[in-house]
C-alpha cells in the first residue's frame, strides 16, 4: 500500500504527532483533573480526606499508640490504658490455637510442612521454562491430597491409602525433577533418566518399559518411607483454627471448579437425563443457604446411614461445602460458556474437532478467562462462608477467636482477637483478587494485550 | 426448466475443456427448514474437481446455508450431499472424514483469540489428524507465508486488522490439506483496503487448482476467478453459468434486477 506516491497527484504529508497538554498529565495534572477540578469539588477532598485522617488515627491510636503488649491478664491491660488502647497480649497467648487449633503443640510442625510442600508444589507453575505446567498444575490438585493426608492426620494406614500416600510423594519428587530439568536443561523428565540409563536409543516399547520401571521403583522407594516414618495419629477432632479454614476452603475450591465445568457442560448438553440432573443439582444447592445444608449434613445424614456407620464431622461438612460450591460454580461457567460466540464452536466444527477438543483446548480456556473476576469472587466468598462452619461445632479460626474472651484469663477480650482474624482475612482475600487481577493482565490477548 | 439444464450443460462444458471431470461434490433434491422456514428447496448441483464457483443472491435467498451443509454445519432434511464419494448422513464417522477434507473461511473470522497466529493454524493438525508439532508449525508457516503473513507469527488473532486475519483463517483451514475450500462472504466484515488483500490470497489459491466455493457480492472476484457463477434467490438456484454469460446475458429478470442493483453503486 505504500506505493500510491507512484499514483501522482499532490504529496500527502501526516503531520507529526504532539504530546498531550502538560496540564493534564504527571501527578498535578492528575491531581488538577480528579480531586481540585470545581470547588465544590475541591471541598469534597478536603472533607473526605479529613473524614479519612480522623478514622485511620483513631484505628491506629487503638491498635498501636495506645495497646499494650505485655500483660500477663486482660485485669492488667485494662489497670493500664483502659479501653483506649488493644490489648495484644492475649492474642499473642492465644495465637497458637488461632491458628493451628487443638492440635498438639508437638505436631505443628506437621501442618507447616504440609502447606510447605502445597507451596513448593506449585511453585514451578510460575517458573517460566517449564513446559508441564498443566500436568503438574492437576497432580497438586488431584494427587497432593494423599500427601496432605499423610501430614495432616498420620497415624497406620491401610494398604492402599498407603500406597497412594507412596505415589503422592513420588509425584512430587517428578514434579520438581521435571520443573528443575526443564529449566537448565530443556529435556523432560522421561528423556533424561532414558538418557541416564543410557537406553535412549532403544525401540520405544523399551523405553516405555523401562520408564514404568522406573516409576514403579519410586514408588516402591516413596512406601518403604512411608510405612518406617509413621506420624502419631492427630483426629481431626482436634483440627481447628486457621489451619482448618485453610483445609475446608482449599478443598472446596480445588474441588468446586472442575465440578462445575461438568456440571455447567451438562446443563447445556443436548441428552435430556443428564441435563435434567444437572438442573436438578445446580438448583436444588443454589436455592438453600449453606447454613441449612450444613445442618443437613451435620444431624440429618447419620440418620439415613445404617447403625455403625459413622462418617467424620469434618468430612460431613466439607463434602456440604464442596456441592454447595460446585452449584454456584456451575452457574458462573455457565455465563462464562453463554459469553462465548457461536461462531468459535463452528469454526473448530469445521475444522474437525470433536466436542471434548473444542471444550477442552477453544470453549473452556475462553470461557474461563472471561470469568476470572467471578469465578475468584466465588472462591473469595467460600473462603469467607466457611466461618459458617463454627455453627456445626468445628473450631475454625473465627470459632477460636471467640473462645480468647471465654479463657478466665482473659475474660471479655473479644475485639481483638476478631480484629487480628480480621486483618489475616483482609490479607488472604486482597491477595487472591490481586493475583486474579494480575491474571486478567497476563492472560489478556485482545488489541492492548501482550505481544 | 429446459434452459437451466442447458445452461449447466454449457458450463460443464466449459470446465470440461480445462479441468477434469471428477464430481467432487453431488448434491441431489436438498432441503432445509429452519423451524417452518423453508430456506433451501430442491437444491440440485455438481461440483467437479478443480472448480471455482461463486455463489451470489440477496440476503436471506439461502446461499450461505447450502455451503454450510456442505460440511454439515447445518443439519438438511431432505435430499442427498455426497462430497468426495462419502455421503453426509448422521454418522458421525462420515461427518469427521468429510469435514477433515472440506476447508472453511467464515465472514467473521472465527480465529481462536486465546491462541496465537501459529497455535491457531497448527491446533486442527495436531489434534485431528495427529500431525507432529513440529512438523505441523513447518506446514503452518510455509501456509502463512502463502498469505504473506510470517511475520505475525506470534500475535494473537485481535492484535491484526480485519485482512491479515481473514488471511490468517484462510491458512489455517489450508494447514488441514483440504480438497474443498468454501467461503462464507469472506470480505464483508472487511474495510474496503482491506479486501483487496483477502481476494488476492483467494486467487492464488484459485490459480494452485482448488476446489472452491464462494459466497460473496465481489462481483469483479467471479468475473476473473470464477468457472461458474450461481445465483440463487428464495432457497433455489434460479441460474448459473459462466461469468461471461452471467453477467453478459443473464436469462431471468431476477438476475437482472440483482445485477443492476449490485453493479450499479
Amino acid at each position: 500500500m505504500s506505493d500510491y506516491r507512484a499514483l501522482g497527484g499532490v504529496p500527502f504529508m501526516p503531520k507529526p504527532a504532539r504530546p498531550a497538554p502538560a496540564n493534564t498529565t504527571g501527578v498535578v495534572g492528575w491531581m488538577r483533573q480528579n480531586l481540585f477540578s470545581s470547588p465544590s469539588n475541591a471541598l469534597l477532598t478536603l472533607v473526605g480526606a479529613y473524614i479519612a485522617y480522623v478514622t485511620i488515627m483513631a484505628i491506629l491510636n487503638w491498635a498501636v499508640f495506645n495497646a499494650v503488649f505485655e500483660a500477663e491478664s486482660r485485669r492488667e491491660c485494662l489497670d493500664l490504658v483502659g479501653r483506649a488502647g488493644a490489648c495484644w497480649p492475649g492474642v499473642v497467648a492465644w495465637s497458637r490455637q488461632i491458628m493451628y487449633g487443638l492440635y498438639p503443640a508437638d505436631q505443628i510442625w506437621r501442618i507447616n510442612m504440609g502447606f510447605l510442600t502445597l507451596i513448593l508444589w506449585v511453585v514451578p507453575l510460575w517458573l517460566p521454562r517449564v513446559q508441564s505446567k498443566v500436568a503438574i498444575g492437576l497432580t497438586a490438585v488431584l494427587v497432593y491430597p494423599f500427601l496432605a493426608s499423610y501430614w495432616f492426620l498420620g497415624g497406620q494406614a491401610g494398604f492402599v491409602w498407603s500406597v497412594l500416600i507412596a505415589a503422592s510423594i513420588a509425584c512430587f519428587v517428578w514434579v520438581w525433577a521435571t520443573a528443575l530439568l526443564e529449566s537448565f536443561t530443556g529435556a523432560t523428565f522421561g528423556r533424561f533418566v532414558l538418557t541416564l540409563l543410557g537406553v535412549q536409543h532403544r525401540s520405544e516399547q523399551d523405553q516405555r518399559r523401562v520408564l514404568r520401571a522406573v516409576a514403579a521403583a519410586m514408588l516402591l522407594v516413596a512406601y518403604v518411607a512411608v510405612s518406617f516414618w509413621t506420624l502419631p495419629f492427630v483426629p481431626t477432632t482436634r483440627w481447628g483454627g486457621f489451619f482448618l479454614t485453610l483445609v475446608i476452603s482449599g478443598i472446596g475450591i480445588a474441588f468446586s471448579l472442575p465440578s462445575g465445568i461438568l456440571l455447567a457442560l451438562g446443563r447445556r448438553c443436548d441428552m435430556p437425563v443428564i441435563r435434567i440432573a444437572c438442573v436438578l443439582f445446580i438448583e436444588l444447592f443454589r436455592s438453600v443457604p449453606l447454613i441449612t445444608i450444613l445442618f443437613m449434613f451435620n444431624t440429618m445424614l447419620p440418620l439415613f446411614l445404617p447403625v455403625g456407620v459413622e462418617v467424620n464431622q469434618l468430612l460431613r461438612a466439607i463434602v456440604a461445602v464442596c456441592l454447595f460450591a460446585a452449584a454456584y460454580m456451575a452457574e458462573v461457567i455457565r455465563g462464562g460458556l453463554q459469553a462465548i460466540p457461536r461462531g468459535q464452536y463452528e469454526a473448530a466444527s469445521a475444522m474437525g474437532l470433536g466436542f471434548w477438543q473444542t471444550t477442552v483446548l477453544i470453549i473452556m480456556p475462553q470461557a474461563l478467562k472471561i470469568m476470572i473476576p467471578t469465578i475468584v469472587g466465588n472462591f473469595i466468598g467460600l473462603f469467607k462462608d466457611t466461618t459458617l462452619v463454627s455453627i456445626i461445632g468445628l473450631f475454625d479460626v473465627l470459632n477460636m477467636a471467640r473462645a480468647v474472651g471465654e479463657d478466665t484469663r482473659w475474660l471479655g477480650l473479644f475485639i481483638e482477637p476478631f480484629f487480628a482474624v480480621t486483618v489475616l482475612y483482609f490479607i488472604c482475600c486482597f491477595a487472591m483478587s490481586q493475583y486474579s487481577i494480575n491474571l486478567e493482565r497476563k492472560l489478556d490477548t485482545g488489541p492492548g494485550g501482550r505481544r | 426448466m429446459s434452459e437451466i439444464t442447458e445452461l449447466e450443460e454449457a458450463a460443464r462444458e466449459a470446465v470440461a475443456s480445462t479441468r477434469s471431470t471428477t464430481r467432487i461434490i453431488e448434491i441431489s433434491k436438498l432441503n432445509k427448514w429452519f423451524g417452518q422456514f423453508h430456506v433451501l428447496k430442491d437444491i440440485d448441483l455438481t461440483v467437479y474437481q478443480g472448480e471455482r464457483i461463486v455463489v451470489c443472491g440477496p440476503s436471506g435467498s439461502g446461499k450461505s446455508t447450502l455451503i454450510r451443509c456442505i460440511n454439515h454445519l447445518e443439519e438438511h432434511q431432505e435430499g442427498d450431499v455426497i462430497v468426495d464419494g462419502t455421503p453426509l448422513n448422521n454418522n458421525v464417522k462420515n461427518i469427521d472424514a468429510i469435514r477433515s477434507e472440506v476447508g472453511m473461511v467464515f465472514q467473521q473470522f472465527n480465529l481462536f483469540p486465546h491462541l496465537t497466529v501459529l497455535e491457531n493454524c497448527t491446533l486442527a493438525p495436531i489434534y485431528v489428524k495427529k500431525m507432529p508439532k513440529a512438523e505441523a508449525e513447518a506446514l503452518a508457516m510455509s501456509l502463512l507465508e502463502r498469505v504473506r503473513i510470517p511475520e505475525q507469527a506470534k500475535k494473537y488473532p485481535l492484535q491484526l486488522s480485519g485482512g491479515q486475519q481473514q488471511r490468517v483463517a484462510i491458512a489455517r483451514a489450508l494447514c488441514m490439506k483440504p480438497k474443498i475450500m468454501l467461503f462464507d462472504e469472506p470480505t464483508s466484515a472487511l474495510d474496503p483496503e482491506m479486501i483487496k488483500e483477502v481476494l488476492d490470497a483467494m486467487v492464488e489459491l484459485a490459480k494452485e487448482g482448488m476446489t472452491m466455493l464462494v459466497v460473496t457480492h465481489e462481483m469483479g472476484f467471479a468475473r476473473r476467478v470464477a468457472d461458474r457463477v450461481i445465483f440463487m434467490d428464495q432457497g433455489e438456484i434460479v441460474e448459473q453459468a459462466p461469468p461471461e454469460v452471467f453477467f453478459g446475458a443473464p436469462k431471468f429478470d431476477r438476475t437482472k434486477l440483482f445485477l443492476s442493483q449490485i453493479l450499479a453503486h
